[in-house]
């Protein structure tokens, strides 16, 4: 997709990859894929392709780095030479970093810190193929991998995006959309606590529009949440019957 | 707002985040955690509701973070060793036999026996593989003590061709070199699998 189309979204309503305006894209979320890491999952969100891998508690390297009173959390998000069209340098650029502390602190009040002092949690993020919203199927897929590795946690974290295309306010962004679409509103929500842990806005928007955007993306990030516990019971429902 | 009994979730799989009830109804056990006088699991597992001593529990279903903490059996290996102290990367906590990262630990030579010690070289090598509980988790690191029958080296090699040693009553032989040495055995010295 070189040129800019026309028009992003047609009279029908329908948008350049064929969905409504409130309809996320497919979703394939599964947990305990590395036998390396302590918890694992791997997302795919339309066309996006992410692993996630999570270790820990552990002591912290570099030792400095500990905190006496509490468990530190450290987020690794890259993006693979390979997930773009364009070979993407795999030095961490600019963006990575920004978004590297963005899944942090978005994760991070999920998490019972104070129950483990002196240590680490690692959380590596490892994008193989992009195509717009990685950030939100990165926390998504991030959470899953925490759950998984037996760290206690408030609640799962589900991430989702909405954002305004032709005037239009859609949810869940693909790549062309994020681009040349006017605004992007990323959030991330604990579903049972009913609290927001990411809400970032790129673009213009107006009042009215940003409060439609957001009970959108919170909209999508209750349908992922179905599909994270699904994801989860899945792997555990399995390990019951083998036990047995 | 009480569960009535064909509601009641026992044996079901709960996930992180998922509500089990209301503090007036049952007491929080291991596995839970209260926020505004709702009983919420922390962890993957199955509910487990008490309904003689009103208690809610998870059981956990993965091995779960683990970390050492005082009065647990740990399992490390031996690093630096001096003649008064030895660091332990400790590497199994309880039944969690393989952690993902280490824990550092130190063998101080007051806390290895009742007995009188001479020289940590008596007590352990490097390389050595042994049983030790936790007694503090001060000063940034985990103290550890062998001080019991069950606690002390349970693979010891040789240090002069690193071959497992065999014991020999209170000493150690090497079957390759016939070297002999001195170690703080457990009673199961080469018996546990790890």
């Amino acid at each position: 997709m070189n040129e800019k189309p026309e028009k992003l979204i047609d009279k029908k309503g329908i948008r350049l990859d064929g969905r409504k305006a409130d309809e996320l894209r497919p979703l394939k979320l599964q947990v305990g894929v590395l036998s390396n890491a302590d918890g694992s999952a791997y997302i795919e969100h339309g066309k996006n392709k992410i692993l996630a891998a999570a270790f820990g508690p552990r002591e912290m390297h570099p030792k400095h780095l500990a905190q006496p009173d509490r468990m530190v959390l450290r987020c690794r998000y890259h993006m693979a030479p390979f997930s773009v069209q364009e070979r993407k340098s795999p030095a961490p650029s600019r963006r990575e970093v920004e978004l590297s502390k963005v899944i942090k602190e978005s994760l991070e009040p999920a998490l019972f810190l104070e129950l483990y002092p002196r240590t680490g949690v690692d959380v590596f993020v490892e994008v193989l193929q992009a195509d717009g919203g990685t950030r939100c199927a990165a926390i998504t897929a991030a959470a899953l991998a925490i759950a998984d590795s037996g760290v206690p946690m408030k609640d799962l974290v589900v991430a989702c995006a909405a954002g305004k295309v032709d005037d239009t306010v859609v949810v869940d962004l693909f790549d062309a959309e994020d681009k040349l679409g006017a605004a992007d509103v990323p959030v991330a929500c604990m579903p049972n606590l009913n609290a927001v842990t990411l809400l970032q806005m790129d673009g213009i928007l107006s009042p009215d529009e940003f409060e439609k955007a957001v009970n959108m993306a919170m909209e999508g990030c209750k349908k992922i949440y179905a599909m994270q516990k699904e994801a989860l019971k899945t792997k555990y429902m399995v390990v019951k019957e083998v036990e047995e | 707002m009480t569960l009535k009994p064909s509601e009641q979730r026992n044996g079901n799989l709960v996930l992180p985040g998922e509500r089990l009830g209301v503090i007036e109804e049952f007491i929080p056990d291991s596995g839970t955690y209260v926020k505004d006088g709702v009983i919420y699991s922390k962890i993957i597992g199955r509910a487990l509701m008490d309904m003689l001593n009103r208690r809610v529990s998870v059981y956990p279903l993965n091995e779960g973070a683990v970390v050492p903490k005082v009065g647990v059996t740990v399992i490390g290996q031996i690093g630096n060793a001096q003649s008064d102290n030895v660091l332990v990367r400790i590497m199994g906590v309880g039944t969690k036999k393989n952690l993902s990262g280490i824990f550092s630990g130190i063998l101080h030579i007051s806390d290895v026996s009742d007995r009188y010690i001479d020289s940590m070289n008596d007590v352990c090598k490097p390389g050595d593989i042994i049983r030790a509980k936790v007694i503090s988790g001060k000063n940034q690191i985990y103290h550890l003590t062998t001080s019991d029958k069950n606690l002390g080296v349970i693979y010891g090699f040789c240090s002069l061709c690193s071959t497992l040693l065999e014991q020999r009553q209170y000493e150690m032989h090497c079957p390759k070199c016939g070297n002999v040495e001195r170690r703080k055995t457990a009673f199961d010295y080469g018996k546990e699998e790890i």
